[in-house]
């Protein structure tokens, strides 16, 4: 460090009397303050707030300081009397699970497939992540006409190909599936370029190698691609559960939760809960909970796709 | 095996490539085409059995029917106001205190990083409620700062900025001191301009989950005059659901969609060397 350099060719000031030191250690403070204050005011406080109000019974008309205290009441409600709650639970985690497994495996392989020599791979690319930055909204609003069982796109395909019509998403059997469907078009760009840029990053020269020691493609895949895009596969696997055991959008407007709550998704059901019931303690326990899930299911697979390094 | 029948397998095997990679492309433009195609065409056209793919005549007029509908002028308005404020903020907050955090000494620096590592785990709705409030008692709901503001900073963004100013080397910054430049001044004139990728990335990341932000606007957005692009599509899919105004659906999905695709389109390198580098720096 040269502060002492520094100090030698700083003008005299009112400043110069602070030590160069401390007056270091201000700037830092200096610099980082705005955006602590914003992120202490717009998340930490609410975080602590959230946790607060799930053990109130609150409305959010009724000032704070009088909102009766429940305990845990909250918590064994949606627990052992809310059959919604343990729906939409299920629904929840099933969407993420169906979402995340095809996501990320279509994405690798036309990641895999755009990595090997091909013509046009900047057309390619565009096409397959073209969806990723539209609008959930407007692609939903497409979709949702698509899978119309009247005179939908897909009714209408599947009438050329001489296929018996399909409910989808006005039937309680296939809503689910239909919703994941749109969710992976929607997101499966996204995962692609990230697996792009991984497999960019394994050196040529490992590829070159293994071809010197006659390994066969299967082997280089095998040996040099898997283990060489490992960290992007747990950067992968991580981000798309986060946002997918958040879904809310595809389910607010393809379905609003329907048929009989087939498609109800957590973060739909606490959004319900608290602006259309004004129920905001069980809102916020779904809440809590939710994060209490999301962040334990984060921490076992950093562990686990960690132990296979 | 013959020379020719290698020659043979190698051709088939990519043929088999560009058929897989044709059908997918075509799973993935369709339902844009079919968006397109279906808010040209006559309501008795998008019923029609058979499938009909393209409209007779093209009917324009369904985006002036639209235009009584809804006010798409307005949404675009508000949409730009609320995503470019929103961009700039988190630019300024994410360089800023990732210069703070990557380039200065001072007790607490590290607890304090920790804690902003800590707040990117926190998923926006389990703060959805709380947010709200806070901006309900700083009479900013239904307002372009209650929009704004809550979105100024993300955890996020400065630990991508920290990240990338810690390669700065600190020789640069001790020159520019030893030369009588401010902390203020490096700041501008090092390390912005040196930063350039890793913000032109935020830049991006930002606009796009701004631009699609549905939630939080769903919740502090009542009147049609502040409605961004996401609200307003939803209201006008609730206005029109009927099946003889299908037609309107798509022409206002279309005219949301369109020149976000002609923007990427244009731009497509940074978008993708922005994605690849936060997944890389993640």
């Amino acid at each position: 460090m040269s502060y002492s350099v520094a100090r030698g060719k700083l003008a005299e000031g009112v400043l110069e009397r602070i030590p160069v030191r401390r007056r270091h250690a201000l700037a830092g403070y200096m610099f980082i303050a705005p955006a602590l204050v914003f992120l202490f005011v717009f998340a930490l406080l609410p975080f602590l707030f959230t946790i607060y109000v799930s053990l109130h019974d609150w409305n959010m008309l009724t000032p704070i300081p009088t909102m009766p205290f429940v305990g845990l009441s909250n918590y064994t409600y949606l627990i052992t009397q809310d059959p919604l709650f343990w729906q939409t639970f299920v629904n929840t985690v099933e969407f993420a699970l169906g979402d995340v497994v095809i996501s990320t495996s279509l994405g690798l392989a036309v990641a895999l497939l755009l990595n090997t020599r091909v013509r046009l791979r900047g057309l390619w690319r565009a096409v397959y992540f073209m969806p990723y930055v539209t609008s959930s909204i407007a692609i939903s609003i497409v979709w949702a006409n698509i899978y119309n069982p009247s005179y939908g796109l897909l009714d209408g395909v599947f009438q050329l190909l001489n296929l018996p019509s399909q409910p989808f998403l006005s039937s309680p059997g296939q809503a689910l599936i239909s919703v994941i469907i749109v969710s992976v078009w929607h997101g499966l760009g996204y995962y692609m370029v990230i697996f792009l840029a991984g497999l960019q990053n394994i050196p040529a020269e490992l590829y070159e190698a293994a071809k010197v020691d006659g390994a066969g493609a299967w082997h280089r895949f095998r040996f040099v691609t898997v283990p060489g895009l490992r960290p992007t596969l747990l950067f992968v696997v991580v981000v798309s559960t986060l946002s997918s055991l958040q879904v809310f959008d595809l389910t607010y407007v393809l379905t609003n939760g329907g048929p009989v709550n087939a498609t109800n998704t957590l973060v739909l059901y606490m959004y319900n809960t608290a602006f259309n019931f004004l129920k905001m303690g069980r809102a916020t326990a779904m809440a809590v909970l939710l994060f209490i899930v999301i962040f334990g299911m984060t921490l076992v697979q950093l562990r686990l796709l960690r132990e296979r390094e | 095996m013959s020379a020719r029948s290698v020659h043979l397998q190698r051709a088939s095997v990519s043929l088999l490539k560009y058929a897989v990679l044709v059908a997918g492309g075509l799973v993935m433009l369709a339902p844009f085409i079919w968006m397109v195609s279906s808010s040209l065409m006559m309501p008795r056209e998008i019923l029609a059995r058979p499938l009909v793919w393209f409209p007779e005549d093209p009917r324009f007029s369904n985006y002036a029917a639209l235009s009584h509908a809804v006010s798409f002028g307005r949404m675009y308005l508000n949409s730009l106001i609320v995503t470019v404020a929103t961009t700039l903020g988190i630019l300024l907050s994410s360089s800023l205190a990732g210069f703070g955090f990557s380039k200065f000494r001072f007790p607490g620096r590290d607890v304090l990083f920790v804690m902003v590592l800590a707040t990117m785990m926190i998923p926006f709705f389990v703060v959805l409620i709380p947010v709200f409030y806070i901006v309900h008692l700083l009479g900013w709901v239904n307002s372009y700062l209650g929009l704004i503001v809550p979105n100024l900073v993300t955890a996020f963004g400065i630990f991508l900025a920290r990240q990338y100013m810690l390669g700065i080397p600190d020789e640069l910054l001790d020159a520019a001191r030893i030369d009588g430049a401010s902390e203020l001044g490096i700041y501008w004139r090092i390390m912005v301009p040196l930063s350039g990728p890793v913000l032109s990335a935020l830049a991006i990341l930002a606009f796009v989950y701004q631009w699609n932000n549905f939630l939080w606007p769903l919740v502090v957005i009542r009147s049609d005059s502040l409605a961004t692009v996401p609200i307003g599509l939803n209201s006008l899919r609730i206005y029109a659901s009927s099946p003889d105004v299908v037609n309107l659906q798509m022409a206002g999905a279309t005219l949301a969609i369109i020149p976000v695709i002609a923007v990427f389109l244009l731009l497509q390198r940074y978008f993708v060397q922005g994605i690849a580098m936060t997944g890389l720096k993640g």
